[in-house]
This record gives C-alpha cells, sequence and structure tokens, in this order.
C-alpha cells in the first residue's frame, strides 16, 4: 500500500509481542493527558511535597544548615513512621484529585465515540484494554506516591546510617502497600464509573459522592441505627484503619483519631468488596456492544 | 474456491430474542454481501464473526478458524468498519490510525507508515493532521475505511459503509472497495441495506430475513446464466424469426416487432446481429432480460415455500 503506488498490500512485516501491546494504549492515554498543559502543571504541582519532604531530611541531618537556621533536631527523632504517613496523606490525597481529572478524560475519549469497538475488532481483549488503560493510571499515581516514597525512604537511610534502613525496612513494605492500596481502589473506581455514566462530569462528581457523601451516608446510618458499621461506606476512614495498621501508628495517635472503631477485618473486607463491584461494574459495561435486554 | 466463512446452524441470543437462527451456508465471494432489510441480523452476524457476541448454538469458521476458539488470532487478520461513527475525536487522523495499527500489532514506525498509505489511499491524504472530530460526515468514513485497513487484513468487514453518504462520496466509496477487491489480496464482506451497492461490488450475496438465510447465490453464476434470456424490437421480420428459430433457439414474435428468444448456451448474441444483417433487419432495441438482484430480493423475501428453494440455493 505504497503512497506512490496507491494500491493496496497486505502487511505481512514484524509484529509486537501480543502480551506487551496493552502498553500502547498506556502510552497513548498518557501522552493524552499531558496534552493539557493544565495537566501539566499540576503533575509539577504534585511533585513539591516530594521536594519539600527532601529538602526537610536534608536539612534534618545537617548540623550547619541547622546552626544557619538556629535549629537543633536530631533526623531520627522527627522523620519516622509518623513523618512518613503524613507525607504519604498529602500525595495520596493529590493522587485523588489527579484521578478524577485523568481517568473519566482518558476513558470517555473511548467511549463518547464508540471507539471502544475498534480496540476490541482487533486482537486486544477486554482485560488487556482494561489493563492499558489502568496501567496507564497506575503508573502516573505511583509517580506521585510511593515511588517518591520509597526515595525518600532511600534519603533518610543514606543520610542517618547507622542501620537505620534495615531497621525500619518494614516502613518500605508499608509506604508500598499502603499507597498501591489507595491507588489500585482510585484507579479501579474512577475507571468504573466512568464506564458506568459514560459523561466526564458526572463520572468526576461520582468520584467525590464516592468519598465524601456515602462518608456522610455512613454517618447517618451509625447515628440512625446506632452502631459503627456505617463507617465501613466511607472510604478515606477505612483507607486510614488499613494504613494505621501498615506503619504500626501509636496507639495514642490512634485513639486521638478515633479509628479503631471497627475490627481491621471489615475495612480489608469494605475494600476488597469495592474492588469486587468495580470489576463486576467493568465487566458489565465495557463491551464492544450494548445488548438491549427485552 | 475456498471458503472464506462458513456458517454452521449459528444461533445468537441476545436477551430473549433470536436474533441469528440456525444460519447455514460457505461464502467463498471475493466480495460478498449481506443484504437484508433493517434488522434482519447483518450487523449481528458481522459483530458475532468478530466475537463481540458469542455464538447461542453451532457456530462458524473464518479461514477454516473457529470463531470460538480462535477469537485473537482471527482478530489479527480482520479489518472491521462499522456502522456507527467510531473514532476519537480529539485526536488528528493521522495519529488515530497510526493508533489502532500499533494495536493491531505493528511496531511503532511501519504503522505510522501504514497510516499514511491507508490515508492517501482513501483519499484524506491533505487533512491527515486534522482531528477527526473536524471531518465531515464522508471523510469520517473514510477514516474509519483506513483504520480498517491499516494493518494489511485479509478479510475487511464493512458495515454499511455507503450511510449517510451523498451520491459522489458513495460513489467514491465503492470504487475503492471495487478497488481493493480487484487487487484479489483481500476479501470484503459488506453488511448494507441498498441494492445497488451489492450489485456494483459482489460476486457473491447471502440475504437475511428475520435473522434465517433467506437466499444464498453467487451473482456472478446468476448474471451468466440469465444472459441467455434477450427480448428484441425489429424493423420487420422478414424471416428473421425462422431464421433464429434454426439455429436452436426458441423464439416468440409478438405484435409490434416485439420478440422473444431464449438463446442455448452454444448461441452467441453476436449471431443474432449476423443474422439480422443478413435479413437486412434493424434490430432497433435489445434487452438482456434477466433477474436482477431486486427480483432476487424480494423472491426472497417473499414468504413462500420457493424462498427456502432459494435458501437451498436453487435460485
Amino acid at each position: 500500500m505504497a503512497v506512490y503506488k496507491r494500491s493496496y498490500k497486505v502487511y505481512d512485516g514484524p509484529l509486537t509481542p501480543s502480551g506487551s501491546r496493552f502498553f500502547v494504549l498506556s502510552r497513548y492515554s498518557a501522552a493524552a493527558l499531558f496534552d493539557s498543559r493544565l495537566f501539566t502543571g499540576f503533575a509539577i504541582f504534585c511533585c513539591l511535597p516530594f521536594i519539600l519532604g527532601a529538602i526537610s531530611i536534608y536539612v534534618l541531618h545537617s548540623s550547619m544548615v541547622q546552626a544557619l537556621l538556629g535549629m537543633r533536631l536530631s533526623g531520627s527523632e522527627v522523620v519516622n513512621n509518623i513523618w512518613f504517613w503524613v507525607f504519604l496523606q498529602i500525595e495520596c490525597w493529590m493522587a485523588f484529585f489527579m484521578t478524577v481529572w485523568s481517568v473519566p478524560g482518558i476513558m470517555m475519549k473511548d467511549l463518547a465515540n464508540n471507539a471502544l469497538q475498534l480496540y476490541l475488532s482487533r486482537p486486544l481483549s477486554r482485560t488487556e484494554y482494561l489493563l492499558g488503560k489502568i496501567s496507564a493510571v497506575m503508573l502516573l499515581l505511583s509517580a506521585i506516591t510511593w515511588f517518591p516514597g520509597l526515595l525518600l525512604f532511600g534519603l533518610q537511610a543514606q543520610l542517618e546510617g547507622h542501620g537505620w534502613g534495615g531497621e525500619h525496612l518494614w516502613l518500605m513494605g508499608a509506604i508500598f502497600m499502603g499507597c498501591l492500596l489507595w491507588i489500585s481502589v482510585m484507579a479501579l473506581l474512577a475507571l468504573a464509573l466512568s464506564v458506568w455514566v459514560k459523561w466526564r462530569i458526572a463520572a468526576s462528581g461520582l468520584m467525590f459522592a464516592a468519598f465524601f457523601v456515602l462518608a456522610g451516608l455512613g454517618q447517618v446510618i451509625d447515628s440512625i441505627l446506632r452502631t459503627q458499621w456505617g463507617r465501613l461506606l466511607n472510604i478515606p476512614y477505612v483507607m486510614a484503619l488499613i494504613w494505621a495498621h501498615l506503619f504500626r501508628l501509636p496507639s495514642s495517635f490512634v485513639r486521638e483519631f478515633r479509628y479503631a472503631r471497627v475490627p481491621l477485618w471489615s475495612a480489608w473486607a469494605s475494600i476488597i468488596s469495592i474492588c469486587l463491584i468495580c470489576l463486576m461494574l467493568l465487566n458489565r459495561r465495557l463491551k464492544a456492544r450494548e445488548v438491549e435486554r427485552g | 474456491m475456498a471458503s472464506v466463512i462458513d456458517l454452521d446452524g449459528l444461533v445468537v441470543r441476545l436477551g430473549n430474542r433470536t436474533i441469528l437462527d440456525h444460519l447455514n451456508g460457505s461464502l467463498t465471494g471475493l466480495c460478498i454481501g449481506l443484504l437484508g432489510p433493517n434488522g434482519s441480523g447483518k450487523s449481528t452476524l458481522l459483530n458475532t464473526l468478530l466475537g463481540f457476541y458469542p455464538p447461542f448454538g453451532g457456530t462458524a469458521r473464518i479461514f477454516d478458524k473457529d470463531i470460538r476458539v480462535k477469537t485473537g488470532h482471527l482478530r489479527s487478520m480482520i479489518g472491521y468498519m462499522p456502522e456507527s461513527d467510531a473514532f476519537i475525536a480529539d485526536m488528528t487522523g493521522i495519529k488515530f490510525v497510526r493508533y489502532m495499527a500499533e494495536i493491531s500489532g505493528l511496531p511503532a514506525r511501519e504503522a505510522m507508515e501504514r497510516a499514511h498509505e491507508a490515508f492517501f489511499y482513501v483519499g484524506l491524504g491533505e487533512v491527515r493532521y486534522r482531528k477527526v472530530g473536524t471531518y465531515s460526515l464522508g471523510m469520517k468514513q473514510l477514516v474509519k475505511l483506513a483504520q480498517a485497513l491499516v494493518h494489511g487484513p485479509r478479510l475487511l468487514l464493512l458495515d454499511e459503509p455507503t450511510n449517510g453518504l451523498d451520491p459522489e462520496a458513495r460513489q467514491r466509496m465503492l470504487q475503492l472497495v471495487r478497488e481493493i477487491r480487484d487487487t484479489q489480496k483481500v476479501h470484503i464482506v459488506i453488511s448494507t441495506h441498498l441494492l445497488r451497492d451489492i450489485e456494483e461490488c459482489c460476486d457473491q450475496v447471502l440475504i437475511l430475513k428475520k435473522g434465517r438465510v433467506a437466499a444464498l447465490c453467487n451473482l456472478e453464476e446468476e448474471r451468466k446464466a440469465n444472459r441467455k434470456f434477450l427480448e428484441l424490437e425489429v424493423n420487420q421480420q422478414n424471416g428473421f424469426v425462422e431464421a433464429i428459430s434454426s439455429l436452436g433457439c426458441e423464439c416468440a414474435a409478438f405484435a409490434g416487432g416485439r420478440l422473444k428468444v431464449v438463446l442455448p448456451e452454444n448461441i452467441a448474441v453476436r449471431q443474432i446481429y449476423e443474422l439480422a444483417a443478413e435479413h437486412t433487419v434493424q434490430i432497433r432495441r435489445m434487452n438482456y432480460r434477466r433477474d436482477s438482484l431486486e427480483d432476487i430480493f424480494l423472491k426472497a423475501m417473499e414468504d413462500k415455500p420457493e424462498a427456502r428453494e432459494i435458501a437451498s440455493g436453487r435460485l
């Protein structure tokens, strides 16, 4: 099918491995997001806590800078599990806003004009399509959550020395696991809601509703039924409960934020249920063709 | 000729409705027409071949590969142009087609090359850097064709390719389809309810009615078979009728110099002209009166037992 010949030719050249084709979707989706200057600006802004965190770790380990600033603090006393917990809380809420912004956008491009059938008429399964989209979001969110978290952990371990890194190895797992859980739930929820409503603004609105309105509803249930189980509808609360366990937050700290009202297993069950509902929704709605029942 | 698509008792049910009901037949043509009124199951058949709908019973084979087990492999050999709008509005045309090529497995560089070629091939070379959302309806149809062609498929499924096109754009689309067909490198299935589209491009037609096969016929053979039937109008008979009969033709004369002739297989039309010259007869009008696709379609749509004969290939 050469331009100058203007004739049709069957393609018989090399093909990419079928297992890695979903990365094409990730690449194009991420590139489409960064076409927006506003989004690029926000992505840079999300890196600000990391830069500030790195500076503060450096300052805490530099006696010269501390002397200049008139401070006298020890790095190991300040930079601990609570410090990382606070840092990641900030980053994860930024990741939430990034998810609300990005996921409905990248899904609507395909859903608005029925492009899904073009993807699925090619050697690409629904799972691979979903994997392609979700990996674009997860890579993006990882870049502002656990990845900078682990970099800061490495910086702290390097500057602190004396086996600090070895002693706090569990913190690496907590940073990675906690962030991965948070961004997975957010990405899945945003994808499911986008596919369900097929309308960008509504999908973004529903994301806020899922995080904040449901929390309010949970409190109403708690008040009316005089129970604690309504809190399981509060995604940030449930997440915080799991995080408190992962980050081994002190009991006084836990009591202060009143995290220990429902058992930990119920928090995990709530998160797993949310993920399963999202997957079920995606399975039902992510189809090349809608079938009218009747 | 090797079979392109084999339908083997294919049943498709959506919800509680049976959309395709025990379809059987072997489609062998280079360009196959899927004809039928709206709601007859044409698009459902294409979607089932693509694996969008699972067969409820029976199966279909494309190039001898079962659609139920070789879906991924088959899709790599198929180019699909859907009926409805299907594009990514805020991508440039070239990026969109390149993207589709990469998803089909072409490496980035080859995908870019083929995307440019496909755009020039369908005649949209000049607008390839415009966003697809800004294209006219005709352009959108052509960009759908370009994305279906870009990975060099062996089978092209075109669902209502001339939908919504003005006469000029429609002719351009059909010309492209004929060009692709004439390369003989790709088989084409066109689903449409427009008889003219099928007549102009296809050599085989499958007519569907209420999800059943109403007719499956080879248009080329039909055209050849019906060429034997002639209607003539002459200025005088002057022994012409007897001369034609002596050739072995069946001939009937009517008022106004009208003749109806059935030519045996070994008699060419040219011999009729020669006889007319010998007998100084002017042939003022000559028609091949043959069953047109419209006749075939209307017969197939009748709820008569002969429709079943048509379906069994005895048209």
